[in-house]
């Protein structure tokens, strides 16, 4: 009995540790592709949705901040800075806001099930000419605790968790801005 | 025996009540105007003066901690954030590309009454929670700095305070974008057509 245990406690670690190897080797490859890019944040444009110019605010800065944090580019630009022409490998982050819905964080408090903010956006990572490296829909939403403008930071987290996921590779020849219902499908790599 | 009546309105060493009552009153009344028209002049200086208010700072101005509270403020072309304690961080006033108001309810409290509404019985705390809010303004200022990247900022005012910072801005020299101004005149347009 006690040498099947044994065998048995032994099997179970060597599975431990098999799979924080492979763990670890899936992720390698990843962060050292990547290292050459660098990241252009542009303004958020709000398109037909009529958000409050604090959100937009936010989800720019909210980018910024996770962006900088997933350390899977080299530097991270903002809107308009000069200093991101002189970068050869440069990506640009474009974000279109698709859909609000405008919370209450008193209701929240109240009734729990209602008064979320709800929050959808479009976002494009494309080379300077245009190609598309990612393409995705994402959303940010406060359905219980925490203040409205949560959902900006929810919303950032979620864009940068997927870009520092992602291979980063070019997807398509250069396209068009961001058409309509068709580009809402995600397209990742 | 020989009792003296002395009416209600006299004190026992014959003095008026009356008239002693009259000139307390006066005395309140001539404070009461004094206090009123001090009030109105340091008004009237306030008026004059340029914008100062503590504010949260929530996101965004560059060089400050998030969800810090401190004075903001309009010091010559510059508007200044001030933590207590810590130096005070500056954006030139020119350099303000967009300044739009908006509105926030916040629960008040923190984190205690927080915990304390999940702690009442018999679901108490969501009782609380309808009277434990406040309204607030929020600025939302858009500026680039030397380099030419954009930045944002987002400060949280006492209600009414909002209106009278963008009003400074402005007269300083801080741009509004015309979006922001069509936006708000299409949305007073359509609820003056809803009435």
């Amino acid at each position: 009995m006690k040498i099947s245990k044994g065998i048995s406690l032994f099997g179970l670690a060597a599975v431990v540790l098999m799979m924080t190897i492979a763990a670890k080797c899936s992720t390698k490859p990843e962060n050292s592709s990547n290292a050459r890019w660098s990241v252009q944040v542009d303004r958020v444009d709000p398109g037909d949705v009529d958000l409050e110019p604090s959100f937009r605010i936010a989800i720019y800065e909210s980018l910024l901040d996770e962006l900088n944090k997933t350390k899977r580019f080299k530097q991270v630009f903002r809107d308009g800075d000069r200093s991101a022409s002189e970068v050869s490998d440069l990506l640009i982050l474009k974000t279109t806001v698709q859909k609000y819905t405008a919370g209450s964080e008193t209701r929240r408090a109240v009734t729990t099930i209602s008064g979320a903010t709800k929050l959808t956006v479009g976002s494009q990572l494309v080379t300077r000419d245009g190609q598309v490296i990612l393409e995705r829909n994402f959303d940010g939403n406060v359905r219980f605790m925490g203040n409205n403008l949560r959902a900006t930071h929810n919303l950032a987290h979620n864009v940068a968790k997927t870009i520092k996921q992602s291979r980063l590779q070019v997807l398509s020849q250069p396209a068009p801005a961001q058409s309509g219902e068709g580009s809402a499908s995600s397209k990742r790599t | 025996m020989n009792h003296t009546t002395t009416p209600w309105y006299r004190t026992a060493d014959g003095h008026s009540l009356i008239r002693r009552s009259a000139i307390a009153l006066l005395v309140v009344m001539f404070w009461w105007a004094i206090l009123t028209h001090a009030q109105d002049v340091s008004q009237a200086n306030n008026s004059n003066k340029s914008f100062s208010a503590r504010t949260t700072h929530l996101l965004g101005f560059e060089g400050s901690l998030n969800n810090a509270n401190g004075t903001l403020s309009i010091q010559g072309d510059s508007l200044q954030f001030q933590k207590d304690g810590k130096p005070a961080v500056q954006v030139p006033i020119a350099s303000v590309e967009n300044v739009s108001l908006g509105q926030q309810d916040k629960q008040v409290g923190g984190k205690a009454m927080t915990l304390g509404k999940a702690a009442a019985p018999f679901g108490g705390g969501r009782a609380v929670s309808l009277f434990a809010h406040k309204k607030y303004d929020t600025v939302a200022l858009e500026y680039v700095d030397a380099n030419g990247a954009l930045h944002g900022a987002l400060f949280q005012l006492n209600k009414g305070q909002g209106e009278a910072l963008k009003n400074d801005l402005v007269a300083k020299g801080a741009r509004v974008s015309k979006s922001d101004e069509s936006g708000k005149q299409s949305k007073a347009e359509v609820s003056n057509e809803n009435k």
